[in-house]
């Protein structure tokens, strides 16, 4: 039995009354004075027996009126009352995450979630109020009839979604339905880790999840392209779960472009150097298994030329020999492009600048980035030393620096700091150094971490065309992004293209990568995947999840013909408050007709 | 009040008692209840022959003279001369147990106070019947005797008596039927007035030494209605007021119980009393003053 009402079962109290009063009645204090009080000691000494009767009679007929009335007050729902279930409020809520794709002895969880959910809907009656929730969100209402053709449009998503949500979505559904039974009924995997975040609700809860272990997994769980630019080298970096030693392959494009085996908790870095050019989609592979979904993960990478460098006398020796090992290395080329000299004799953008080695052309350098657009400017040494901070160049001790001062709004980063102060900047078509690219100003030449950041500077900073400097943006199936600013369509791998509007979209529910046209140029890109916690295919056991998501009145069952079942169980229980009231009638009656028999002369 | 016009002993006796003292309702009573006999009682209590007269309609055809009828076809009434030669003592309880009223005042009269009045009516109905009208008042004492006399002072000196005091607790009747055995040395009649709360050991045995004594014995059971039914409500400690007793109950609970215990009880009185000869009469204090008055006189008409 269960109670809609249950606050009301305080007033059961009441039923102490007339037992107490039975109890208490030898000490009541009222006294009344009646001469004849000797033929009431009489007719109860000599009627006693019936007396004590009829007082048990009707304390008992006034104990189970109250329990009856407080009963009925609490709008009790009782199993087993009648035929069938009573009208019942029910939401279906249907894990079609991507977890569910897991195939296990010959079918998908899927599937089988799905007959349980339609079981579910087949049991309804017309009185029944229905809902149908996914794990992508979607809450339906709808007669069964409307529900079954929905479920059977329903198709696995291609990520986690968000089952709580739905979760919480059918509570809220079924608590404002008016009929007198609320139940919801899950049809799930039991993935711990999308049910981690789910709070109890109020009502009654049946869950499947089905039987057996799952399936044994091997994932690859992050792939990412480091740098995010390649001019043209680079690297994929992937970690994979799994169990023991895997084989995968590494496509860029339509190229296979590495092939290996993964030991268990080996990261993979495959370095490339790609021929293809502009934004590509990557992909690193594993070998199939029982979960098909997880076993390839995305990636987006720009892939541009080497930065065509030009390197003068007066930027100072080290960029001079650095360069030279770029160009050697294939990694830059020689040629009018990216100007590094100092500031003094920059004529053009893009250039990387360092300050005059003598100070008093330091005026000059200012007046030269005030004509180029720089938003900075030299202002006083600094001889103190100091140590720097940011973009890989922590530690690297600075003993002579100018001052850089802000001039104007324009866009700028501060790429490294030091001593509290702008070190290096950067913004569109330039990077400022502050000091010399000298042992005596800094010891950065000496430092092995100058080359990489060279070529990161010349690559990523400056060699990029303009406009095409977003990184790749990371979505699940269908969360909002930002579109990039003057992207007007979207194109998948294979060509596919729709156009964009707005500063807002829903990413594309399909796995993989998407690019962002403008003027059909490809400018930016969004790798579309699951949470790699959906790769982690760990169960709640049926019971366990029941009575996280609904307490004691919840039920869980592994076999999927036995939700609709435990769903109408709970939904079985019938209000019995109107029979109650009926017998709280008849009790009242009996009292009645009791107390009266008592007064009759005739009795 | 005009006794032609409303007969006072039909009258309800708490709205007659609101109207006038003891003295003035008694006669009243009386009045009302002469009015209403079909015959004279003078004429009919004494057994001295007179005269004869012609009948009347209404004349009592015990006393029609049938041989003169049969020889002369003439109807006769005979006439009889009164004469007293009966010495009543009215024995009244005036223990606390009478001073109770099962309803406000304004609707009945104690016990006690029925009591009172019924007992001058009775004394003024036999002294103008020129019988002899002694009056013992008790409670757990003997309170008052005034000795049976026929004077027309009688009457005065009985209200007097009936205006005394009582301060005891419980009915000792056997000492007031004793106290009436002395009085009464001829064979008379005694009328008890009482609730009967008493000591039944005591009260039986002194009652069946009256009897033996050759006394005419009539018991007005004088009974509150409430206490005849039951109709008291709720939960309390009912308490006799004139012994420490006190039983709690619940109305509702006790009624039929208690209802059928004072059936019971009535019915033994009865027996007991109609086993020695005595009479019983259950006088309620609701009832019109004729009810007991016809019962007492009645018992009155069958002494020789």
């Amino acid at each position: 039995m269960s109670f809609l009402a249950p606050l009301y079962l305080l007033l059961a109290g009441a039923a102490a009354v007339p037992l107490l009063l039975h109890l208490l009645r030898r000490n009541i204090g009222a006294r009344v004075e009646f001469p004849a009080a000797r033929y009431l000691q009489r007719a109860e000494r000599e009627h006693s027996r019936s007396l004590r009767l009829r007082n048990l009679l009707l304390m008992l007929l006034r104990v189970l009126l109250l329990l009856a009335l407080a009963l009925a007050a609490a709008r009790p729902l009782l199993r087993g009352f009648g035929a069938g279930h009573g009208a019942t409020a029910a939401a279906v809520v249907l894990d079609n995450s991507l977890s569910t794709t897991a195939v296990s002895e010959g079918a998908t969880a899927f599937d089988r979630l799905r007959d349980a959910a339609r079981a579910v809907l087949l049991a309804a009656t017309p009185d029944d109020r229905l809902w149908l929730a996914t794990a992508d969100g979607r809450l339906q209402a709808g007669t069964r009839d409307a529900l079954l053709a929905e479920l059977a449009r329903v198709s696995p998503m291609q990520g986690a979604g968000d089952l709580p949500l739905a979760f919480r979505r059918a509570a809220a559904a079924v608590d404002g339905a008016e009929v007198p039974t609320h139940v919801i009924a899950i049809a799930t995997d039991g993935q711990r880790t999308a049910w981690d975040s789910a709070r109890r609700v109020s009502e009654a809860v049946a869950v499947l999840v089905p039987n057996g272990d799952p399936p044994a997994n091997r994932a690859v769980v992050s792939v990412n392209a480091q740098p995010t630019r390649w001019t043209p080298r680079g690297a994929i970096l992937a970690r994979v779960a799994s169990r023991d030693s895997v084989g995968y392959r590494v496509v860029i494009g339509e190229r296979t472009a590495a092939r290996g085996i993964a030991a268990r908790d080996e990261p993979i870095t495959v370095r490339l150097a790609p021929s293809e050019r502009g934004w590509q989609a990557g992909r690193v592979e594993l070998e199939p298994d029982d979960f098909p979904a997880d076993d390839a993960r995305h990636v987006a990478v720009w892939i541009g030329a080497p930065p065509v460098v030009s390197t003068s006398s007066t930027a100072g020796a080290f960029f001079s020999t650095a360069v030279a090992t770029l160009v050697a290395d294939g990694r830059a080329s020689a040629g009018a492009g990216i100007a590094i000299t100092a500031a003094d004799v920059a004529t053009t953008l893009p250039a990387l600048l360092v300050p005059p080695d003598d100070p008093v052309r330091i005026g000059a350098a200012n007046r030269s980035l005030a004509r180029l657009g720089v938003p900075w400017r030299f202002d006083a040494l600094r001889t103190a030393p100091a140590v720097a901070r940011g973009d890989g160049l922590d530690g690297v001790t600075v003993t002579r620096r100018y001052r850089l001062v802000r001039q104007g709004a324009a866009p700028s980063d501060t790429i490294a700091s030091a001593g509290g102060e702008p070190w290096i900047v950067g913004g569109q078509g330039y990077v400022l150094l502050a000091s010399p690219v000298d042992p005596v100003a800094t010891n950065l030449p000496l430092r092995a971490a100058f080359l990489p950041w060279l070529a990161d500077v010349l690559g990523q900073r400056l060699g990029a065309p303009a406009g095409d400097v977003g990184t790749p943006i990371a979505a699940a199936p269908g969360a909002s992004i930002e579109i990039p600013a003057g992207a007007d369509a979207i194109e998948s791998e294979s060509g596919a293209r729709r156009a964009t509007s707005g500063d807002r979209m829903s990413a594309p529910a399909e796995r993989g990568v998407w690019f962002f046209l403008r003027a059909g140029r490809r400018i930016g890109a969004v790798v579309v995947e699951a949470t790699a916690a959906e790769s982690d295919l760990t169960r709640w056991p049926a019971d366990r999840l029941a009575a996280r998501l609904g307490g004691a009145r919840a039920r869980g069952v592994s076999e999927p013909a036995a939700l609709a079942h435990a769903t109408f169980a709970v939904g079985a229980s019938h209000p019995v408050a109107t029979p109650l009231l009926i017998i709280a009638f008849l009790l009242l009656a009996a009292e009645a007709i009791a107390v009266r028999a008592s007064r009759s002369p005739a009795a | 009040m005009e006794a032609s016009a409303v007969r006072a002993d039909l009258h309800d006796p708490a709205s007659l008692a609101a109207l006038g003292h003891l003295e003035i309702v008694a006669r009243w009573v009386v009045d009302g209840f002469l009015s209403g006999l079909h015959r004279s009682p003078r004429k009919g209590f004494s057994v001295e022959f007179a005269d004869f007269r012609p009948y009347q309609p209404g004349d009592d055809l015990r006393y029609v003279d049938w041989k003169i009828a049969a020889r002369s076809d003439r109807w006769v009434v005979k006439q009889y001369e009164e004469e007293t030669n009966l010495r009543a003592t009215l024995i009244l309880d005036v223990s606390r147990s009478m001073d109770w009223r099962g309803a406000p005042a304004a609707q009945r009269l104690t016990k006690r106070a029925y009591a009172e009045q019924l007992t001058a009516a009775l004394a003024l109905l036999l002294l103008r019947q020129r019988d002899a009208v002694g009056l013992v008042r008790f409670d757990d004492a003997v309170r008052t005797s005034v000795a049976p006399r026929a004077r027309t002072t009688q009457w005065r000196r009985l209200l007097a008596a009936l205006a005394e005091p009582s301060g005891g607790r419980a009915s000792d009747v056997a000492a007031a039927l004793g106290q009436a055995a002395r009085l009464v040395t001829r064979r008379g009649m005694v009328i008890l007035l009482s609730d009967l709360l008493v000591d039944v050991d005591t009260a039986l045995p002194a009652l069946r030494g009256l009897r033996a004594a050759g006394h005419d014995v009539t018991v007005l059971h004088i009974m509150d209605p409430a206490e005849r039914t039951f109709t008291l409500t709720g939960e309390a400690q009912f308490a006799d007021p004139e012994t420490e007793l006190a039983v709690p109950a619940s109305g509702a609970d006790v009624r039929a119980a208690y209802d059928r215990t004072v059936e019971t009880v009535i019915g033994e009185w009865r027996s007991a009393l109609g086993a020695m000869g005595a009479r019983y009469e259950l006088v309620l204090t609701d009832q019109p003053y004729a009810v007991p008055l016809r019962k007492a006189f009645d018992a009155r008409q069958r002494r020789p």
